[in-house]
């Protein structure tokens, strides 16, 4: 017995160190590799927590562009599957509050792959909608009735006005990624940080839960006014309907811009035709279906980036008239001119084999500056430029901010320094002769009114902007963008003198249309003959300011190849500028100051 | 302690020789063990029990209730003695065979076998008695006929003797069957000075393995998954105890500071218990439990030496085959050097009536050890 008793124990001691030589051999052959295995397979069930983008606004606060919460609708098998007595009630619930899921779908979901935890069941349902699943897990009633359903946040970009200045706020593709206009300018400052609720094991082995916080982004504020930009749309649509026909819009583009001549804001700005913010891809509105039938992707991205231009901004165009007050100016600060001239015009001037024509054919007479601004006379401007000279004339418009970009908070701002003639270039007299009255140079709105406004605010050339101010989710301001001064482009004497010139051109000369009763508007006209010159078509424009003595807003229309048979008439562009003016002036405040003289001229 | 127990018993002869000698070397290291054993249980079922039952203690406090009537159970072995014993060995046999098979009819399933028999809120599992009866059972028949013993016949026919409860107990859980089986070879080993019987019995036993796992499907499953147990779901706990073995190192990564026991080891409190017990003390640990098992085990060897009797040294030979057996197979299993099967680690791993019935298995060892006389 004693033998077999030791051969026992010794058999066992053979077993003990065999599997005490294994455990050596696993940890030797494989330890690191299954201790990384170990660290790799903890789960730290990490979920992000979105932020929200910022909102766009306008300068009261009226809320353009937003981010709603949405909610995705999420299945998770494996917990509906554990109740399974709670299926039937669930499902009935999910099809209740959201018609769309189809129950029979998520039953074989739930056969199919019952320990998936994870299934997205309807995307971006509204708050309400969620909510109203979501209170039956808190009444004590139906939280016996429902399992294994829960939502994940999501941020949907909104566009309360849909097509409200749609071109200058641009709109924002998956991810917040911003595609145009102030959505893309300014999306780095809309976007915040997303947050993050995570578990983790601390050093005593506990998992624990911890949740960083989502940094919403922040709000920008632009120096849009909800309510002009909402007349100056309406206009510009009333008068494209007017002159639309069967088969053509009321005009190639028609485009206004509203700014603060003493500091360079945009009060508005649009342009037609205009794209809808909440479904900017749709082409439906744009062209026939036969036309998108026969268009390649290309084609239709093409169309579609043609829809999204803000035409302030990318669009170039020779201004024409509306420019004679920026020779004159030039004129006036340099001393060429003294304001007492007086111009023969005979209706064309005979320069190097060409007959650069007035605008009237038979020539206006004699003209003084004034008149030769009032009855926008090409004759008479090139005389003038004989005066100014190549040089002078190529650095003032220069300093005026042709041929440069304004630098305004858009992307997408043109390039002109091809688009006007250097001094060399301008030494031809027929460039400089007609760059005197606004042809054969390419312009910008933004450009030609901000440089407009430095004519009538007293010399000051202001960067134009589009942003107020940017304040965070708090609503505490980060960043001012107060009014910069760029240039001192004329002396206030100068200025004074243009503003009278202007002036006489609504009172009395070609601008009569775009006056309103009661308010002394100054301002040009412009009709521009479009390349090529033989095809008649014409761009017709334009720009006013008012009040006379310290303007308090600046007025640019332009109209691009109007539908009509006699396009050369910037009545067209008055009318709009008259009826926006009418509208937007008592509503900002600005007094009528010939009210008692209009009243008494017209008894 | 020896050399005063000597002083002691020359006064006092008589009386000194049936309870002055105690081995106390067998108490320590029992406790020892299931102290070691609670630490473990804690640290491996806290989180999981905080999760599942909101209370950290659920399982320790559980097994610490069974153990109390482990503890009781020594106590009065001691008062008693063992040989009593001996008189019920047949009531022993007969009431766990009953209860065996009274399981598979009226016991609570786990999984897909029924081994619990529950009165009212406890639970009682009979085959953990099975493991009892049958050693107090072979150890008086062993007593009773050693000479008879000595004709390989009859060895095997006492090997026969168990089978009548092998087939229920395997029926429901065939791991605690291998162990009885094991324990009643291991004894008739020990008793019989012819091997020709161990050759028959292995044979026998061979060829009722072979025909249990191609008779029952999801046993032949198990060896699939121990060959490779990445590639079948049923693998996972194997392959995460091998993780928790391997990514341990030479010294763990200490005491609580296991990863595998935070959900990725299923039910690391029983059978896999030394998974974690190498990931957080390391292999240096593990050796240190195994070496505690072999002092056991020679506590137990010195014990059945110098026993009274045959049946005194037959209990306790029986109960160190029990428990080199468990230790054996379940270090084997945790390791994937066997296929998987349900054998907690004795003292270590949580359960109720196994913690039980192996106290009171100490209980009978001290109780043995208490009728050594020294000359």
């Amino acid at each position: 017995m004693q033998r077999n008793l030791w051969f026992v124990y010794m058999v066992v001691c053979v077993l003990f160190v065999i599997l005490i030589a294994r455990l050596a051999y696993i940890e030797y052959s494989s330890g690191e590799k299954y201790e990384r295995i170990i660290l790799a397979q903890q789960q730290y069930d990490s979920q992000i927590i979105p932020y929200q983008r910022g909102d766009i606004t306008d300068i009261h606060g009226t809320v353009l562009a937003t981010s709603v919460d949405v909610y995705n609708v999420i299945l998770d098998c494996k917990v509906l599957n554990a109740n399974a007595d709670k299926i039937d009630t669930t499902l009935a619930h999910l099809s209740e509050c959201f018609p769309e899921i189809d129950t029979g779908k998520v039953r074989t979901l739930l056969a199919d792959d019952p320990k998936k935890q994870y299934t997205v069941l309807a995307k971006k349902v509204s708050y309400e909608e969620m909510s109203e699943f979501q209170k039956l897990y808190d009444d004590d009633k139906t939280a016996k009735e429902v399992a294994g359903i829960w939502f994940e946040k999501e941020y949907q970009r909104e566009y309360p006005y849909d097509s409200l200045a749609a071109s200058m706020l641009g709109f924002t593709t998956s991810g917040n990624a911003g595609m145009s206009g102030l959505e893309l300018y300014y999306s780095q400052e809309l976007n915040g940080t997303n947050g993050r609720s995570y578990g983790y094991v601390n050093t005593d082995n506990n998992v624990e839960s911890a949740v960083i916080e989502p940094e919403n982004g922040n709000t920008v504020v632009t120096t849009i006014d909800v309510n002009i930009q909402t007349i100056v749309e309406r206009e510009i649509l009333a008068w494209n309907k007017q002159y639309e026909s069967e088969d053509s819009p009321g005009s190639h583009n028609t485009a206004v811009l509203v700014m603060d001549p003493q500091s360079g804001a945009i009060l508005a700005m649009a342009n037609y035709p205009t794209f809808n913010l909440n479904d900017p891809w749709n082409l439906k509105n744009v062209l026939t279906k036969e036309e998108r039938k026969q268009m390649s992707e290309d084609e239709k991205m093409d169309a579609l980036n043609e829809r999204w231009q803000n035409f302030c901004i990318t669009s170039t165009y020779e201004p024409g008239s509306t420019f004679k007050p920026f020779t004159v100016a030039c004129g006036l600060e340099t001393g060429k001119l003294s304001g007492n001239e007086a111009y023969y015009c005979d209706g064309y001037e005979h320069i190097a084999d060409y007959d650069v024509k007035c605008v009237n054919r038979n020539g206006h007479g004699m003209l003084d500056i004034r008149g030769a601004l009032g009855q926008s006379c090409n004759d008479a401007l090139m005389q003038m430029s004989y005066v100014i000279g190549a040089d002078t004339f190529a650095d003032y418009q220069r300093l005026f901010g042709f041929g440069q970009r304004t630098g305004i908070d858009l992307p997408g701002e043109a390039r002109t320094d091809t688009l006007v003639y250097n001094r060399d270039q301008l030494t031809h007299t027929i460039n400089l002769a007609t760059n005197s009255f606004g042809q054969n140079f390419n312009t910008t709105m933004i450009q030609l009114a901000s440089g407009f406004a430095s004519i009538v605010n007293g010399g000051t050339l202001y960067l134009p902007h589009v942003v107020d101010h940017i304040s965070d989710d708090a609503g505490n301001v980060v960043r001012n963008f107060d009014a910069v001064v760029q240039k001192k482009t004329i002396s206030q004497e100068t200025s004074e003198q243009m503003k009278d010139y202007l002036r006489s051109v609504v009172a009395s000369g070609t601008g009569a249309i775009a006056g309103v009763d009661g308010y002394d508007i100054g301002g040009k006209t412009g009709t521009a003959e479009k390349q090529p010159r033989s095809a008649g078509n014409y761009l017709v424009s334009f720009i006013g300011y008012v009040p006379q003595k310290n303007p308090q807003v600046l007025i640019y229309c332009i109209i691009d190849v109007p539908n009509t048979d006699d396009q050369a008439h910037s009545n067209y562009a008055q009318s709009i500028v008259h009826n926006v003016l009418q509208q937007i002036l008592p509503y900002m405040g600005i007094e009528p100051t010939e009210a008692v003289e209009t009243a008494a001229a017209e008894q | 302690m020896a050399s005063r127990t000597k002083t002691v018993s020359i006064k006092k002869r008589r009386r000194v020789r049936s309870i002055a000698y105690f081995d106390y070397g067998l108490l320590a290291i029992v406790m020892l063990l299931f102290a070691f054993g609670l630490v473990m249980l804690y640290s491996t079922s806290a989180y999981m029990a905080t999760l599942e039952y909101e209370d950290s203690l659920h399982y320790l406090k559980r097994q610490l209730l069974a153990s109390a009537l482990g503890f009781a159970g020594i106590v009065g072995l001691n008062i008693t003695g063992y040989r009593w014993l001996k008189r019920f060995s047949g009531l022993f046999y007969f009431g766990a065979f009953i209860l065996c098979v009274l399981v598979i009819f009226i016991g609570t399933a786990q999984g897909s076998s029924s081994r619990w028999i529950y009165f009212g809120p406890l639970s009682f599992q009979p085959s953990e008695f099975a493991k009892l009866a049958v050693i107090i059972y072979l150890a008086a028949l062993v007593a009773d006929s050693a000479k008879s013993l000595r004709d390989w016949h009859n060895v095997v026919r006492a090997f026969f003797h168990i089978v009548p409860l092998l087939i229920p107990v395997a029926y429901n859980n065939l791991s605690t069957a291998v162990i009885i089986a094991g324990i009643a070879f291991g004894m008739l080993f020990v008793a019989s000075p012819d091997y020709r019987a161990f050759i028959v019995i292995m044979a026998i036993g061979a060829i009722g393995i072979v025909f249990f796992i191609s008779g029952v499907g999801y046993r032949s499953d198990r060896i699939d998954v121990w060959l490779h147990p990445e590639k079948y779901e049923k693998g996972f706990q194997t392959l995460q105890g091998l993780y928790a073995i391997g990514s341990g190192g030479l010294f763990g990564k200490g005491l609580g500071e296991s990863m595998q026991k935070l959900g990725y080891v299923p039910e690391a409190q029983n059978d896999m218990i030394f998974s974690i017990v190498c990931e957080e003390l390391g292999i240096f640990g593990a050796i240190c439990v195994i070496l505690m098992y072999l002092l056991l085990l020679w506590r137990f060897m010195i014990i059945a030496y110098n026993a009274r009797d045959m049946f005194g040294s037959y209990l306790v030979i029986g109960i160190m085959i029990h428990i080199s057996l468990q230790v054996i197979l379940n270090i084997a299993v945790v390791t994937n050097t066997l296929p998987n099967t349900g054998v907690t680690l004795p003292f270590i791993s949580y359960g109720g009536t196994s913690v039980m019935f192996l106290l009171f298995e100490m209980g009978v060892a001290m109780a043995v050890s208490r009728g050594i006389r020294l000359e």
